[in-house]
């Protein structure tokens, strides 16, 4: 993972974001820091409070870095709870699944 | 679904909530002080009213608001449920009845009575009021508008759907919609996890959920706290939201969704002053409205495909989550409502077919014709496989087991089948019960007794047809009891008895038939204006010289009235013969007994269906007969040891050191004049009605088999001592022997003497 600005991680979110995937999922995320980043969380049944916590944090960092942060793929669970807990992701999606 | 099939079901659960009305305010009126009774009635009350309102029935829903009022009264603990305020709402169950059905049949509800029960209501709830206040918690329930929040505190628990369209808007489930203009308040809640909120497993997204429910929600999430991504701990809470919730329910309702984490975080709830909205809110998703306009805004599923039939399976799944978190009751098979919705394309109706699945619940109502086509369907086959193994038996000596294995399976298949068809007619009696307690209420009103109703096994099962039938005798022997059983209170009050009079009915099962049950504790038969009655109106001989028992059962006969002047309620011309026939019809018995000064007891036995019978086949003297297998305790081969002979020509049996008084069944049948040699036969140990138990004597056992039963009276006339008749599997006919019939017959008098009026009657009534 060099420098350089074509490069971009990606990640897959697990299927249970709870209170114990908080850490771990801030923990890969640091160290994806400094690349574009594209998140696939089309496997993700269920999503805790606080695991969004870590991702809203991540979009603020990565907007800092002035990095890409997008969300490639969202699955139904995924979106429904983000509107459930009042936030806006729009922004945030890839622009093909932006309709 | 029209609409005239959403107010036909409409109807029939306004029969369901009446019945439930009913039970509960007997339930209240014999004491029951249960919270939880008085919420039951309150709610059938409360729920007629809601579906009758979206029916626009406008005389229904004025009545069953002012019953409300009163109810939530009794329910707010405002209202002590005596026995005098329980008379004046029992009355005005039967007017909620009447109004409900004028609604259904057309017709209207003297207004007068209406009129005059809603005073009387209204008295109650204002009258009875205390002074001193306390009435902070619920509003005075004068004011229209005091109903609307009243049902909240019951319907603590259920989930209130708003979400869509309900078929059935006057289930419990349907509070909050009854009124959708009335009494809808706005709630502002701060809801401030702390991180022992999280840390002890509670999820602030499933209590927000959770809080969805309860009513249309508008959240903003302030993510201000939220610090740096380096500097953040990813267990803390940092979210703090502000939502508004527009329900019909209270505050405590809101704040019960947070019971279990109240400790654990900052929680305020207060109503909205005005919707002026400083913040910006975003609708929650259980709100179809979104789905409808902005599913595209932020749909975004797999793939990203764009294609229209994508799309609707993505809508379609939206709406059935909605439906799955929103109606939290059965869950609906994903997959299944995918498929259905691929089809339909259109989320909105797949959100609310699986809405009506739900609330569809756990029965469904079917034509009574329809069952019993099946059911006659059934019995053909019955006989019909009877038929074929019965040939194949025949034919086939070498017995292919193959066959026989086959049509072994074949008979416990229709045997099942049968079963499960017979279950679907059983019915508790319950309603016919209930009906009953109206009965008694409204006679005694007329003719100014006080009476109560005790019933007992009101869930004894029985045939529909039998209860449907079971209904008019009841209500007729009821009247009488009421009417001439039961004395004035002042008469009872110098006999020492309690001034209130007790009618009891009970039903129960015994020996595959159910009986039922009717006593009085009122005067009894007064047999010496009995005998004078049937003397005057030359039914016996003047001298005729008859025993209690027959004298009790003179008032069975035709043309007998003992009261003195004929009154509005009974003794118009149809007597006890009617009840008496009606129950013959039925296959059925009756038989009073009385002890004067005590009260009497009418007996009636009737089977559980008239359809199958399980039944032993026999041969009594070179003919077959059935007898039903549900009366026959056991089988014996007797031994010469153990006949010993009793008087004239009365046999005994000795079985396991008691004595059973053996009954040749040939002999009381006239099949043949010479008494059978017992030794040669089988004895059947039978319990007859009376509890006793007797030997039959038969030549022989052919086996055991299920039977159609065809009435005879029907096909041809009633024959003493038979019961009905059968088609056999080789297509000859076969009687059923009345076992009770027989057994009487065997006490001394002759079947001829016993049932020479009853086959008169049958007669009369089969023309």
């Amino acid at each position: 993972m060099a420098s350089g600005k074509a490069e971009t991680g990606s990640l897959k979110l697990v299927s249970v974001l709870d209170l114990n995937e908080a850490s771990v999922l801030h923990g890969q995320l640091s160290s994806m820091r400094g690349n574009d980043l594209s998140i696939d969380a089309s496997g993700v049944d269920r999503v805790g409070v606080q695991c969004v916590q870590v991702l809203m944090a991540a979009a603020n960092a990565w907007e800092e870095d002035k990095k890409q942060f997008v969300f490639e793929k969202v699955s139904d669970a995924f979106r429904k709870t983000m509107q459930l807990i009042g936030i806006n992701i729009d922004h945030l999606l890839a622009k093909e699944i932006q309709q | 679904m029209d609409m005239n099939e959403i107010k036909e079901i409409f109807f029939q659960e306004c029969e369901e909530q009446l019945a439930e009305l009913e039970s509960g305010l007997l339930k209240l009126n014999d004491g029951d002080r249960d919270p939880e009774t008085v919420n039951a009635v309150f709610r059938a009350v409360h729920s007629i009213k809601g579906g009758a309102g979206a029916f626009g029935l406008d005389d229904l829903v004025s009545f069953a608001h002012v019953f409300e009022t009163t109810l939530d009264c009794v329910r707010s603990n405002k209202l002590e449920p005596t026995q005098d305020v329980l008379k004046v709402m029992l009355r005005s169950a039967d007017v909620l009845a009447d109004l409900v059905s004028a609604s259904r049949d057309g017709g209207s509800v003297e207004e007068s009575r209406t009129r005059g029960l809603l005073k009387e209501l209204e008295a109650l709830a204002r009258g009875e009021m205390p002074s001193g206040g306390a009435a902070v918690e619920t509003p005075k329930p004068a004011p229209a508008k005091a109903a609307a929040p009243a049902p909240a505190a019951a319907a603590a628990p259920a989930p209130t759907d708003e979400s869509g369209f309900q078929p059935i808007p006057f289930t419990f489930e349907g509070f909050g919609a009854d009124e959708p203009a009335e009494d809808l308040s706005t709630f502002e809640v701060t809801f401030k996890p702390r991180r022992e909120l999280y840390a002890k497993g509670n999820e602030a997204a499933l209590l927000l959920r959770d809080l969805s429910r309860v009513g249309e929600m508008s959240i903003n999430c302030d993510m201000d706290q939220l610090p740096a991504f380096d500097k953040m701990d990813p267990e803390e809470a940092y979210f703090t939201w502000t939502i508004q919730v527009k329900t019909a329910k209270a505050e405590q309702d809101i704040r019960t969704v947070f019971e279990f984490a109240e400790w654990d975080c900052d929680l305020d709830v207060k109503l909205a002053e005005s919707s002026a909205e400083e913040l910006p809110m975003v609708p929650v998703p259980f709100d179809l409205s979104i789905l409808d306009d902005g599913a595209s805004d932020e749909d975004g599923d797999d793939a990203g495909a764009a294609e229209a039939a994508a799309q609707a399976i993505a809508a379609a799944e939206t709406a059935s989550n909605v439906t799955k978190m929103a109606a939290a009751a059965a869950r609906v098979e994903k997959k299944e409502s995918q498929a259905a919705a691929a089809a339909a394309a259109a989320a909105a109706n797949a959100a609310n077919a699986a809405n009506a699945a739900n609330s569809a619940g756990q029965t469904i109502r079917v034509d009574l014709d329809r069952v019993d086509r099946l059911i006659n369907l059934v019995g053909e086959l019955v006989i019909n496989q009877a038929m074929l193994s019965q040939s194949v038996i025949e034919n086939d000596t070498t017995g292919t087991s193959s066959i026989n294995m086959g049509l072994e399976e074949l008979q416990q298949l229709t045997r099942e089948i049968q079963d499960s068809v017979m279950a679907i007619r059983a019915q508790p009696v319950k309603p016919v019960f209930q009906r009953m307690s109206r009965i008694v209420r409204e006679v005694a009103d007329m003719v100014g007794k006080s009476i109560r109703l005790v019933t007992e096994g009101e869930n004894t099962e029985v045939d529909k047809t039998v209860i449907d039938k079971l209904a008019e005798p009841l209500t007729h022997m009821i009247r009488n009891a009421v009417d001439h059983g039961i004395e004035s209170p002042e008469r009872r009050e110098a006999a020492g008895k309690n001034p209130e009079g007790t009618v009891k009915l009970t039903a129960k099962h015994r020996s595959g038939r159910i009986v039922i049950e009717l006593s009085d504790d009122g005067a009894g038969i007064n047999r010496e204006k009995v005998k004078q009655k049937a003397i005057d109106k030359d039914l016996i001989p003047a001298d005729s010289n008859l025993t209690d028992e027959e004298i009790d059962n003179l008032i069975f006969m035709p043309g007998f009235s003992t009261a003195d002047k004929i009154s509005d309620i009974s003794g118009r011309g149809v007597g006890m013969d009617v009840v008496k026939r009606s129950i013959q019809a039925l296959g059925g018995r009756i038989s009073i007994s009385s002890r004067p000064g005590n009260g009497s007891t009418f007996t009636m036995s009737l089977p559980l269906t008239l359809a199958v019978l399980d039944g032993m086949v026999v041969t009594v003297a070179g003919q077959t007969l059935v007898v039903p297998l549900t009366a026959i305790v056991e089988t014996l081969q007797p031994e010469a040891s153990a006949i010993h002979s009793f008087g004239a020509n009365q046999r005994l049996i000795s079985i396991r050191n008691s004595f059973c008084p053996l009954v040749d069944v040939g002999r009381i049948l006239n099949f043949r004049s010479s008494q059978a040699n017992p030794v040669e036969g089988v004895a059947l140990l039978v319990e007859s009605e009376g509890g006793g138990q007797r030997a039959l004597m038969v030549d022989a056992i052919q086996g055991q088999r299920q039977v159609v039963i065809k009435s005879l009276e029907a096909n041809y006339t009633h024959v003493p001592g038979i019961a009905a008749a059968t088609i056999l599997g080789d297509g000859r006919v076969a009687l059923i022997l009345d076992v009770d019939a027989v057994v009487a017959a065997s006490r001394g008098q002759s079947l001829r003497q016993d049932t020479g009026m009853k086959s008169d009657m049958s007669l009369a009534a089969t023309g």
